[in-house]
């Protein structure tokens, strides 16, 4: 979905973003004094008026990363990420009915120029009393797992995750429409997306992947083929949910494609082959903590399994519990689990791949949240490890927060693992180290 | 001179009278239910906006701004709260819900709309920074009176003064809390929390009370950290009760689509 409006091919940006990283910390105590704007209580302007004109929000932010190792099958692998980027909203009321729009611009001096993405341009609209009709690009999220997602099949952004961007730009928008019903005892959620949209994989262009019919790493840009474009060809995500007691449960439903180009054509190209799912989900309060319980059957084209080019049929089950472990201190785990069906028929026809997955990945994450000084200062750790792939994806991160207007955030992604080819261990030479300083108004 | 004597017994009789008019309350329970009540349970639901300051240590400062919507389900019992931030920009349309038990734990749920995600949290971090101020979560939605013991200690002219102690110690930071409880319109005024140690660390006070609807509210209110040396202030306006809000408001629809016919600010 993002557009590249105008090509810059130009490393020029590099130090540009560097230089307006530090800037920004020297010029925001200017910024900051303007504060809400009434220093006095004692007048009216406790916000918006009914009447008031919509006002512009948003945030200019500038990120740098840089990578802890070299990357030998990348051309160019100084930095991991160097955006500088605005953001900018607005949304009202036109009559009933909300509008919302929220659109970012950014120079990107890795992959090399200027882009502009919208990632909210919809339209709030309420049939009728028990139905909302939400149409436009938008972000849509459900489910249980901390990024661990089962039955979301909504585009993620695999790249920005990856090279230490914000946690909001894991989410891709679509154009979609999601039509709610609710009542009573149970609430329906219909999103329909006509055109087909994917993740943004991990595609060779910042981070290299581990090729299986090469046995290598490449960067080599992995172009798949799209579905066509016919009504067909559309997703559609169904979610019926509803609260019994203090538990929250949901059955959910997905018709549509893989998120990510896992299927080879006879002729060896990547294509996103055809994904059913259903699954169903609970939460709620357990002892002083919160756990939650996620399964999903996916549901593929090769239902007998013998067909090694195009993915199994999988049971995908989650299980989390999150906790105060002491104040200030949250901890949290969960173990997740990718059993493919029909395992002996993919050993069978796969001519004994070294780069078969396990029959069974197991992945446990662990979070650890301490938050300090008034929660200005929040120590964040989030890990995967798979036991299974022996591979593991470290996230640390520190975040400040100056005042009400500015935020520097500190990171890592480290990624490590024994075989080349397990998920996290393709990207061991992908480890960063990445910083991020927020102006939001 | 029959009318004066008439007069001064008039006035005996009324001087004696008013003491047993204004009984005070010798029951703690009873006075801590009634504290409780005028506290938090004013009309069947309520909103308001509402404004904090937050001042750290060195004086530096930092702002919120929200709307509450309240709805109780009993008088005294479980009550469902919605809190939607409209500033600073970072929080902006974050929502924070709460389904507040008597006889279990509350319900609670945050809503981050740059990822559209509904987060639960765990009733067991009550006791936490309510987005960055002083004041707690569970300052914001009311502690459920049946985790303290509580015991009459003074009754002063104008208040009644109680202190409290958590029958599950290892489940709070403090070890008491003494509150004065204004004899005229039965709000907590002041609190004190001691932690172990037996040290004063933190107080509650109210600075200001209006009456609106017949009801006396609190609209203004002071946290202080007395280790660190830094308060928040809130401050709440445009209150108004009774505003017909039921439960059906206070469900993951609002997270995703804020209820405007209720945030919007009252007409009169």
């Amino acid at each position: 979905m993002s557009e590249c409006f105008t090509p810059v091919t130009d490393r020029r940006l590099q130090p540009l973003v560097l230089a307006v990283t530090l800037a920004l910390g020297s010029v925001q105590p200017l910024l900051a004094s303007d504060d809400w704007g009434d220093d006095s209580w004692s007048d009216d302007r406790w916000g918006e008026e009914a009447n008031a004109s919509p006002r512009w929000h948003g945030f200019v932010e500038t990120a740098i990363g840089a990578r802890l190792d070299e990357d030998p099958a990348l051309p160019d692998d100084d930095l991991s990420l160097a955006d500088l980027r605005a953001q900018l909203e607005i949304s009202d009321y036109v009559g009933e009915n909300r509008y919302s729009l929220k659109a970012d611009l950014y120079a990107d001096g890795v992959e090399h120029g200027l882009h502009g993405e919208l990632r909210e341009a919809l339209l709030d609209l309420g049939p009728s009393q028990n139905t909302d009709l939400r149409i436009g690009q938008q972000i849509l999220t459900w489910g249980t797992g901390d990024l661990l997602f089962i039955n979301d099949l909504f585009p993620k952004d695999w790249v920005s995750y990856f090279a230490g961007r914000d946690d909001q730009y894991l989410k891709a928008p679509s154009a979609s429409a999601k039509l709610s019903y609710y009542n009573d005892k149970a609430n329906l959620d219909l999103v329909w997306t006509p055109r087909f949209t994917a993740d943004r994989f991990l595609d060779g262009e910042r981070f290299s992947y581990f090729n299986a019919m090469s046995g290598q790493q490449t960067s080599a840009h992995l172009v798949p083929i799209d579905p066509e474009d016919t009504p067909d060809n559309g997703e559609l995500a169904l979610r019926l949910y509803g609260t019994v007691d203090s538990t929250e449960w949901a059955l959910y439903a997905y018709r549509g494609f893989w998120k990510q180009p896992n299927a080879l054509t006879a002729g060896g190209d990547a294509y996103f082959s055809r994904l059913d799912t259903f699954g169903a989900s609970v939460r709620g309060n357990l002892g002083a903590g919160i756990a939650n319980a996620e399964f999903g059957w996916y549901e593929g084209e090769d239902s007998r399994g013998d067909d090694p080019r195009v993915p199994n049929d999988q049971l995908r089950v989650l299980f989390g519990y999150e906790q105060e472990l002491v104040a200030k201190l949250t901890g949290s785990l969960q173990y997740y689990q990718e059993w493919i069906q029909d395992y002996s028929a993919l050993t069978r026809t796969d001519g004994n791949s070294p780069y078969r997955p396990d029959e069974h990945r197991h992945v446990w994450t662990l979070r650890l949240t301490y938050r300090m000084l008034q929660d200005n200062l929040i120590l964040s750790w989030f890990n995967y490890w798979s036991p299974s792939d022996e591979d593991l994806f470290m996230r640390p991160s520190v975040s400040y927060r100056f005042d009400d207007s500015t935020s520097l955030v500190m990171g890592a992604n480290v990624f490590s693992g024994n075989k080349a080819h397990t998920f996290f261990g393709q990207f061991e030479d992908a480890s960063s180290v990445y910083a991020r300083l927020r102006y939001s108004f | 001179m029959r009318n004066l004597i008439r007069s001064l017994s008039l006035g005996v009789v009324l001087a004696l009278a008013q003491p047993a008019l204004a009984a005070d309350l010798t029951d703690v329970n009873d006075i801590i239910d009634k504290a409780n009540l005028a506290a938090y349970y004013k009309g069947t639901d309520g909103r308001s906006e509402a404004r904090m300051v937050i001042t750290d240590g060195q004086g530096r400062t930092q702002t919120r701004q929200f709307t509450i919507l309240r709805y109780d389900r009993a008088d005294g019992g479980d009550q469902d709260f919605l809190v939607a931030f409209s500033r600073p920009a970072d929080v902006r349309n974050t929502v924070f819900m709460v389904a507040k038990h008597i006889e279990s734990d509350d319900d609670r749920w945050l809503y981050l709309p740059s990822l559209d995600l509904v987060k639960r949290i765990s009733a067991g971090d009550k006791r936490t920074s309510f987005v960055g101020s002083h004041y707690f979560y569970e300052d914001v939605s009311g502690r459920n009176i049946t985790e303290d013991s509580h015991q009459l200690v003074d009754t002063t002219d104008q208040h009644y003064v109680v202190d409290n102690t958590p029958k599950d110690p290892a489940s709070v930071e403090f070890s008491q809390y003494r509150v004065w409880i204004d004899k005229a319109n039965m709000l907590p005024v002041k609190i004190e929390y001691k932690d172990s140690a037996d040290r004063l660390y933190r107080r509650v006070d109210v600075l200001e009370v209006q009456d609106i609807q017949g009801h006396p509210t609190v609209t203004k209110s002071r946290v202080s950290d007395l280790v660190s040396g830094g308060n928040t202030t809130m401050e709440f306006r445009f209150i108004k009760y009774d505003v017909g809000l039921d439960s059906s408001v206070f469900t993951e629809r609002s997270l995703r689509k804020l209820p405007r016919q209720w945030l919007r600010r009252p007409k009169s």
